[in-house]
């Protein structure tokens, strides 16, 4: 009962806060004619991801807001694996006629930036907008003795010797695994990355012991927040956020790096006919602001900080990203190309 | 529990657009199930926005009815054309079209429909019973470890299956090991085997890869016997096990029942892994290993016992954690959240009608497998009666589309046609596919769990053994093996 109260309290507190960055719509039309009829048919959206993670997820909620707005439909076309690789060879592929659209998330910019062969989202694609942007966070069981806070946490760690473990997706060059790297430079404690690329196992190993922390976003792990299972310890952004007034940032736990955020967008080809893409891009940056992806969002914690990004503000938040990423692989000693 | 039970099938069948969208989901989940490429989780996907104007316990019992049935569905397509219907079923096909073809399709189906109601019965009453102890259990002591040493402990006995010899068995194995490597690593993303192909880096996917081993390669057999003139069509056989044949095999239903369920709870690992996970422990525990993967029906039974009996596994660390074990399930959470629930803890408290609702209707689900399997099984097995020149065409129509719907990628048409080509030259010197695709699917299921296991424990191979589940496994592989090596080695093997 105790604990039902007190997951009561803190969802309660979640909910007064959810809305703590305020939403205004940057898109004031709400209509557009249509240029040259365009389009006709059904959109085509390829997703680099599955169905049920949160690029599906997002995908289908954007989908469903830019059908509420325009009646046109979009099919969805998940092409999965090689951590977007695959989604992004097929859109590269596919007709530039501004039929075609793509998600992606910030794994295309870190791709880029290792390898400049690959697509670069901000130049070699327009992006139509950014929908979501978020941060990471460290969490910990709610029921952890062994440490309770971070300042405890990164003793613990360093008492361990370099055995204790925390969960995230290390694959080489990812957002998680460049942060890690920035906090264990910054920290000087030592613990074991354990990587996990569907988040059931992931979650499921901080809730059955099997680690002694996690990496992850807050959207991702709100069923566990609300539930009272897992409480974070660490903030990775450059201010609290209100929702999460009580966390320390990295910042105030003396790391000073430019935090790398996780975000997901939409793009069209940088070809595609001019007047397709000026279309495109209020109808997406309109279905933004639909009470329907509004309503996405929140329920992901994305409104928690400006999760919003029009052509140009997505153009600046990729062109960072892939800098910041080429320099951290460099000093890392990776084989940037 | 049963008075919840109840309450759960009063509410149920109590409304009839309830009762229109449970049948819905066990036909809709059936037909998925069985046509190859298109899943359960495609008509899953299709259905999604519709339940937003659903009651949420409408909502999850539609999936949970068609992840019920449509894990049985793919049986059918197995057994009569040697096709799959997705890679839970692939076991299915080890046996059950080898008995197709000596005229005992009748009861590889009537065993299929019978033991995937059994599996799954079963598994809604444990879940039923004890998903939040199931579930806490299950998150605590088995981890990356213990599921590559559960895998290690069923590929210890894929040589036994289908090969001519023992060491062409572990050839077999060694070849699907070797695919299951193409594409990124696991843990730390780095392209393997990809030659430059961007598409190559998610890996062989299951899919293309099963339909060419199994049913393309066969068309290549059947052809070849056809334009040798020593083709023989399939009896039709209406004939379903007797109550006796199948009261021989009780222990092989109820060992898959624990191993189906086992592997069911675990996050993120479901159905495919149980199947062939239970069909492994039904020939490591035969006396007659050798005639599995010829048409022994213990193989069917086990397969498609332990698939099902994951279904209902696999909603325990859903609802009560929140940990969705495979796509159908993490498709289950979008329900939730579609109508502001969460699956979790609290769910049992803030929602426990929508629970019961959905334990009611996955058990009646299972049972209407039986029903219904047995009214659509005698129309089903005519199919057989197609010719060879119509069949073969259409065959290979279905199973292309199938390669390619899947992921929209040509890349998985020419993997599923190479796949028949080296599956047809392989069979010819004596290797077994079922070893080859035991050892693909349960290879890339093994190396994750390898890597993240050698990461938690530090890289110090000997603390695999100090985690009890583990060791016990893991020894236990290792006896199989040497075994299986004494059995090579022993005069009485040599005919082989």
């Amino acid at each position: 009962m105790k604990k039902m109260f007190g997951t009561a309290v803190f969802a309660a507190a979640l909910t007064m806060c959810g809305s703590a960055y305020a939403f205004q719509c940057a898109v004031g039309e709400s209509s557009m004619d249509k240029p040259g009829g365009f389009p006709e048919r059904a959109l085509t959206m390829i997703v680099p991801y599955g169905p049920a993670g949160g690029s599906g997820q997002v995908a289908a909620a954007m989908a469903e807001a830019v059908t509420e707005l325009t009646g046109v439909s979009i099919n969805r076309d998940h092409k999965p694996g090689g951590s977007g690789t695959v989604g992004m060879t097929a859109y590269m592929a596919a007709p530039a006629d501004g039929y075609n659209v793509l998600e992606h998330i910030d794994d295309a910019a870190s791709a880029h930036a290792l390898d400049s062969s690959v697509p670069n989202p901000a130049e070699d694609l327009i992006p139509l907008v950014v929908s979501q942007v978020t941060f990471s966070q460290i969490y910990i069981r709610s029921n952890e003795d062994r440490f309770t806070d971070w300042p405890s946490f990164v003793e613990w760690v360093k008492a361990q010797g370099g055995r204790a473990t925390i969960a995230n997706v290390s694959k080489e060059g990812s957002m998680e695994r460049v942060t890690m790297r920035f906090i264990t430079d910054a920290t000087g404690m030592e613990i074991q990355q354990i990587s996990f690329d569907k988040g059931a196992p992931r979650y499921g190993a901080l809730l059955g012991a099997q680690v002694d922390a996690l990496f992850e976003q807050p959207g991702d792990v709100r069923n566990f927040l609300d539930a009272g299972q897992f409480k974070p310890i660490l903030t990775i952004f450059d201010e609290r956020p209100g929702v999460f007034a009580d966390v320390p940032t990295h910042r105030e736990m003396g790391m000073e790096f430019d935090p790398l955020l996780r975000f997901r967008g939409f793009y069209v080809h940088k070809d595609a006919p001019a007047d397709r893409v000026e279309w495109l891009q209020w109808a997406f940056q309109r279905g933004y602001c639909e009470d329907s992806y509004q309503a996405f969002n929140e329920s992901k914690f994305m409104t928690v900080i400006d999760s919003y990004r029009d052509t140009d503000g997505a153009k600046e938040l990729i062109t960072r990203s892939v800098s910041q990423y080429r320099d951290v692989y460099k000093a890392m000693g990776l084989d940037v190309k | 529990m049963i008075e919840n039970f109840l309450a759960g099938s009063s509410a149920l069948f109590g409304d009839p657009v309830t009762i229109a969208i449970f049948v819905f989901g066990v036909i809709g989940g059936m037909l998925f199930g069985a046509i190859p490429g298109v899943s359960m989780l495609t008509l899953a996907a299709i259905l999604l926005p519709f339940t937003a104007g659903l009651t949420p316990a409408q909502g999850v019992m539609l999936f949970a009815v068609i992840y019920c049935t449509g894990t049985y569905g793919g049986a059918i397509t197995a057994i009569l054309f040697n096709i799959p219907g997705a890679p839970e079923n692939a076991p299915t096909a080890f046996d059950g079209y080898p008995m197709t073809q000596q005229g005992k399709s009748g009861k590889a189906v009537g065993a299929a429909v019978l033991c995937s109601a059994i599996g799954g019965v079963a598994s809604a009453l444990i879940m039923m019973a004890a998903t939040e102890p199931l579930a806490q259990w299950a998150i605590r002591n088995i981890g990356p470890p213990e599921i590559f040493a559960l895998v290690f402990f069923g590929l210890a006995v894929a040589s036994s299956v289908g090969a001519r010899t023992i060491w062409k068995g572990w050839m077999s194995v060694l070849i699907g090991l070797l695919i299951a490597t193409i594409g990124q690593d696991p843990v730390g993303g780095i392209n393997r085997y990809n030659f430059g192909v961007g598409d190559l880096a998610a890996g062989i996917a299951f899919v293309p890869a099963i339909l060419g081993f199994f049913a393309v390669s066969e068309i290549f057999v059947q052809a070849e016997r056809k334009a040798g003139g020593t083709y023989k069509a399939p009896k039709v056989s209406m004939s379903f096990p007797t109550f006796l044949e199948l009261w021989m095999h009780k222990f092989a239903v109820l060992r898959s029942i624990l191993v189906g369920f086992f592997c069911g709870i675990l996050p993120g690992i479901g159905a495919t892994l149980a199947a062939f996970m239970g069909y492994g422990e039904a020939v490591r525990w035969s006396k007659d290993k050798e005639s599995f993967g010829k048409g022994n029906l213990e193989g069917v039974i086990s397969s498609e016992t332990a698939n099902n009996a994951a279904t209902g596994a696999a909603m325990i660390p859903l609802l009560a954690l929140g940990l969705p074990g495979g796509a159908l399930t993490a498709m289950m959470v979008a329900v939730f959240q579609m109508h502001d629930l969460q699956p979790g803890p609290l769910v049992f408290y803030t929602s426990p009608d929508l629970i019961w609702v959905v334990f009611a209707a996955m058990f009646y689900a299972n049972l209407s497998i039986l029903i219904i399997g047995l009214v659509e099984t005698k129309t089903i097995l005519n199919l057989l009666k197609i010719p060879f020149q119509f069949l073969a065409p259409l065959i290979l129509m279905l199973a292309t589309i199938g390669a390619y719907i899947s992921r929209g990628l040509v890349l998985d048409v020419m993997v599923m046609f190479i796949a028949g080509i080296l599956g047809y030259l392989l069979r010819r010197s004596g290797f077994s596919i079922p070893g080859i695709v035991l050892g693909l699917i349960l290879g890339q299921i093994g190396e994750q769990n390898f890597a993240q296991g050698m990461q938690m424990v530090h890289y110090d191979l000997g603390t695999y053994f100090s985690r009890p589940i583990c060791a016990i496994l893991i020894a236990a592989g290792f006896i199989t093996l040497l075994a299986n090596i004494y059995r090579a080695f022993a005069p009485a093997a040599q005919p082989r």
